[in-house]
């Protein structure tokens, strides 16, 4: 019985943190900038990247602390769409300009000034 | 913030280009926020040492021997950026200031650096590396940098001062946005009266200054960048707290009043009024304190003219000495021995500096500020009144010679500095004049040499001419091996009886044997900076510096224990400084930094020549730090270790109140922990972690009013250890 409650305990650990990633509106390197930054500080989210190319917000996180639909809402909140849920229009307004959609210009280069990677 | 104008640049790594040699490329750099043009900022071909500066309109022009080019464009408190050029169209680029990055967007720069394009030495402290020490003014800034030594002055003032080279910090020049600062009738408590919340970059120069701002840098160079009225921050709210019962709020808020405008407002509380007196000798280790501060500014940006005009208010009063002194009490009347000293402080300021659309290497400015300061108190029956006004003026003008490889500055200043004290019976006047007239000339070229050569001739109405010639020269071996070497002579007017209350709370004599004249020293002294970048990239610092005075106003506390005897130099005295620092890159968040100082000071003090009293002849310096990404977690550590000082002669006491002729060597801990959030920090932390005091720090304690009292024996920290805790709150500008 203990034996069993252990196992299930370390699976559990290993289990409450999970991978999602979420088709999002982003343009830039200053949107990647932006989702990073703001994510990092929500509640259960362990690490963030955002694929520029592939258009991907992918979050690992707390099962326990949060689940996907919390993480979906907070990105609509500061500006951008995550899957099926739209940008609030007031916080897309405040965006920089540049990370708007259709003011699309090609930022590649300017990956390799993130975190010095 | 504008984010638009940084974006403008990867367009141009997409742009086409067409292959050639040798090709000129023209361009202009401003900053992010404002668009002013950024003056001296470095152009530099990545992996070449080839590079140009900007202009004092932000331009620049730069020969490359092919293209496509990588071109590093960086700049002091902004953040270092690479763009890809393909062509020689115009450049227009932009960098971001570095304190844009703290507890936002942005990358994980290194807190500190060594400034790459000056000649002079010259290491910048941004804002992160101030957030590592949470308290409370400028005294705390250095206390995680291994090139400034911070010591108290005595065992009841609470004062702190700095030391650079091994010599006292007043031989450093202190400014606060190149006018002078720390000063004349603050020079002693001064660090105190800037708030570490109003920091937003420190420059520390070593070695001999910059003629441009005055004769005073004789050991080195301070500037305090305090926030700037364009600011990204616009709301910045901090409270702290320690476990001596220290509380402190501030406030800072910066904002635009229309389209060239803007103003930041800065406010300071701090209050102590709990009794500390942890070692038990009936004295409390530090004086009660409250303090206001404010500061206000208005800039104005506009196409030809950028000014500024500000004013700062400060009042500190402090209230300490024996256990039961406080603010109520007056020193004269009270049993106790009480410690008084009030300071108030009003400053005028203004900068207006004038641009030439046609011939934008060329500049016009003038820095001015209206001081007038006042200390009033004193210690036991010794009651003390200084009243000081000041008027500085720098006019400076700059220009090329054909190309901006060699630029000039000249111009005139103006000192007017009027001291009016009292102590005891006795009065000090002191008016002094001093009209000067300087000329500097950089040669910043695109080779591996540049130079900038000096000379300032002022007019002292008291004291004569002085003339202060300085030479620094930097050469770039390899791009990672940098040499730097400078020479030059300084002064200053001391000011006898504030420099010596950290010995006259006492029973000493004051002994003032004559008048004293201008302190005159050189100082020449050299550098190596070796760096190794990639992922395990450490940076390794060695600096060596001598500093000799031709004249020295010596406070003797050697000759007698009863009496403190004031002189100017007889003899030699002089200061040699070696520093190793290397500092080590393990990965993006652990970074570790160590460092070894050996100081050799001597003075001719009572006709012989010996150590200079209270300092280290080694010291050791560790410095970890930890941070996860954007600062979630950040943890900050630093150990220091100092070896034996002398202490001054007490032989001549009875056996009881002699003491050793040196003091134990000890460790000092520092440690803080801070937590980020979306829209600030919560910290806390440990200053003096282990709880290291000085045994028994006051002679006779006991009989304050008798003639034995000396508080002023003090080598090492007497009140022990604090515990601190607070928070940041900081709310971002709109973005345009």
């Amino acid at each position: 019985m203990i034996a069993l409650l252990t196992v299930s305990f370390s699976v559990s650990a290993q289990k409450n943190e999970k991978k999602v990633a979420f088709k999002s509106s982003v343009v830039c390197f200053m949107c990647k900038r932006t989702i990073e930054y703001d994510l990092t500080f929500e509640k259960g989210v362990k690490s963030v990247n955002v694929d520029l190319e592939k258009k991907l917000v992918e979050v690992l996180y707390n099962t326990k602390k949060t689940n996907p639909e919390e993480l979906k809402k907070r990105l609509t909140q500061i500006g951008y769409s995550a899957d099926e849920l739209v940008a609030d229009p007031k916080a897309y307004e405040n965006l920089p300009g540049c990370c708007k959609i259709g003011d699309e210009v090609p930022h590649k280069n300017f990956e390799e000034l993130d975190d010095h990677k | 913030m504008n984010f638009k104008s940084i974006i403008g640049l990867p367009i141009l790594c997409f742009m086409l280009g067409h292959s050639a040699s040798s090709q000129t490329l023209e361009g202009k750099v401003i900053a992010t926020n404002g668009a002013e043009p950024l003056v001296g900022a470095t152009v530099r071909q990545l992996g070449s040492i080839k590079g140009t500066v900007t202009d004092v309109a932000g331009n620049f022009t730069l020969t490359v021997d092919r293209l496509p080019v990588d071109l590093v464009i960086s700049f002091v408190s902004f953040q270092p950026d690479t763009i890809t050029v393909t062509n020689n169209s115009f450049l227009n680029l932009s960098l971001k200031e570095a304190v844009e990055i703290i507890g936002e967007v942005v990358i994980q720069s290194n807190s500190t650096f060594f400034d790459p394009l000056q000649p002079i030495l010259s290491e910048v402290l941004t804002e992160k590396e101030l957030e590592k020490a949470a308290c409370c003014n400028l005294s705390e800034s250095f206390e995680t940098n291994a090139s400034i030594d911070v010591s108290f002055t005595d065992a009841v003032s609470g004062g702190k001062i700095i030391k650079v080279l091994g010599l006292d910090g007043k031989y450093v020049q202190i400014n606060r946005e190149n006018l002078p600062n720390i000063r004349g009738l603050i020079s002693r408590y001064g660090l105190g009266f800037i708030p570490g919340t109003w920091l937003q970059s420190i420059d520390v120069g070593k070695g001999i200054g910059s003629v441009v701002s005055g004769y005073e840098s004789m050991t080195g160079q301070i500037n305090l960048e305090i926030k700037k009225p364009i600011s990204n921050e616009a709301i910045y709210f901090n409270a702290y707290a320690n476990s001596f019962g220290r509380t402190e709020l501030n406030f800072n808020r910066a904002f635009k009043i229309g389209e060239k405008w803007s103003t930041a407002f800065l406010l300071h509380a701090d209050y102590l009024s709990s009794t500390i007196d942890r070692n038990e000798d009936g004295f409390q280790d530090l004086p009660k304190t409250r303090q206001l501060n404010f500061l206000n500014r208005y800039a104005y940006n506009g196409d030809r003219v950028i000014s500024q005009l500000g004013i700062h208010l400060m009042i500190d009063e402090k209230a300490g000495g024996q256990n039961g002194f406080g603010f109520g009490d007056d020193l004269l009347t009270a049993n106790a021995y009480g410690f008084r000293n009030d300071t108030k402080r009003a400053e005028l300021f203004g900068k207006i500096f004038l641009t030439f659309p046609d011939k934008p290497y060329k500049g016009l400015g003038l820095v001015y500020s209206l001081v007038t300061q006042e200390v009033a108190g004193g210690f036991g029956r010794n009651i003390y009144r200084g009243e000081e006004q000041s008027i500085y003026g720098n006019f400076i003008y700059s220009n090329i010679i054909s190309t901006s490889f060699h630029q000039y500055k000249l111009g005139t200043s103006l000192l007017v500095d009027d001291f009016d004290e009292v102590y005891k019976d006795s009065v000090f006047q002191r008016k002094e004049v001093v009209p000067g007239a300087f000329f500097e000339y950089s040669y910043l070229g695109a080779s591996d040499l540049s130079f900038v050569v000096g000379g300032r001739v002022d007019e002292h109405n008291l004291y004569g001419t002085f003339f202060s010639p300085r030479l620094h020269a930097k050469y770039d071996f390899h791009k990672d091996l940098t040499f730097r070497a400078a020479a030059g002579r300084g002064y200053r007017v001391p000011n006898a009886i504030i420099e010596s209350y950290q010995a006259l709370i006492s029973s000493r004599e004051l002994v003032v044997e004559e008048a004293p004249l201008p302190e005159v020293s050189w100082n020449a002294g050299g550098s190596v900076l070796f760096n190794i970048k990639g992922k395990d990239g450490y940076q390794v610092v060695a600096d060596y510096f001598y500093t000799t005075f031709e004249n020295q106003l010596i406070f003797d506390r050697d000759r007698s224990s009863n009496q403190l005897a004031i002189y100017n130099l007889e003899g030699r005295s002089y200061a040699n400084s070696f520093q190793i620092e290397v500092s080590k890159r393990f990965s993006e968040a652990f970074n570790v930094k160590g460092a070894f100082k050996y100081y050799d000071v001597k003075r001719t003090i009572n006709g012989r020549l010996r150590d200079a009293p209270f300092i280290s002849k080694n010291r050791l310096f560790l410095n970890a730090s930890y941070a996860t990404r954007f600062e979630k977690w950040k943890i900050d550590g630093t150990i220091q270790w100092f070896s034996k000082k002398r202490i001054p002669d007490t032989q001549d006491n009875i056996e009881q109140f002699r003491r050793p002729g040196f003091s134990d060597p000890y460790t000092l801990v520092n440690f803080q922990i801070s937590r980020g959030f979306r829209k600030g920090s919560v910290y806390v932390g440990s200053e003096n972690l282990f709880d290291f005091r000085q045994d028994n720090p006051i002679v006779d304690a006991e009989n304050p009013f008798g003639n034995n009292f000396d508080s002023g024996l003090v080598w090492g920290p007497v009140a022990g250890r604090v515990i601190y805790v607070g928070f940041r709150y900081k709310i971002k500008a709109k973005h345009e």
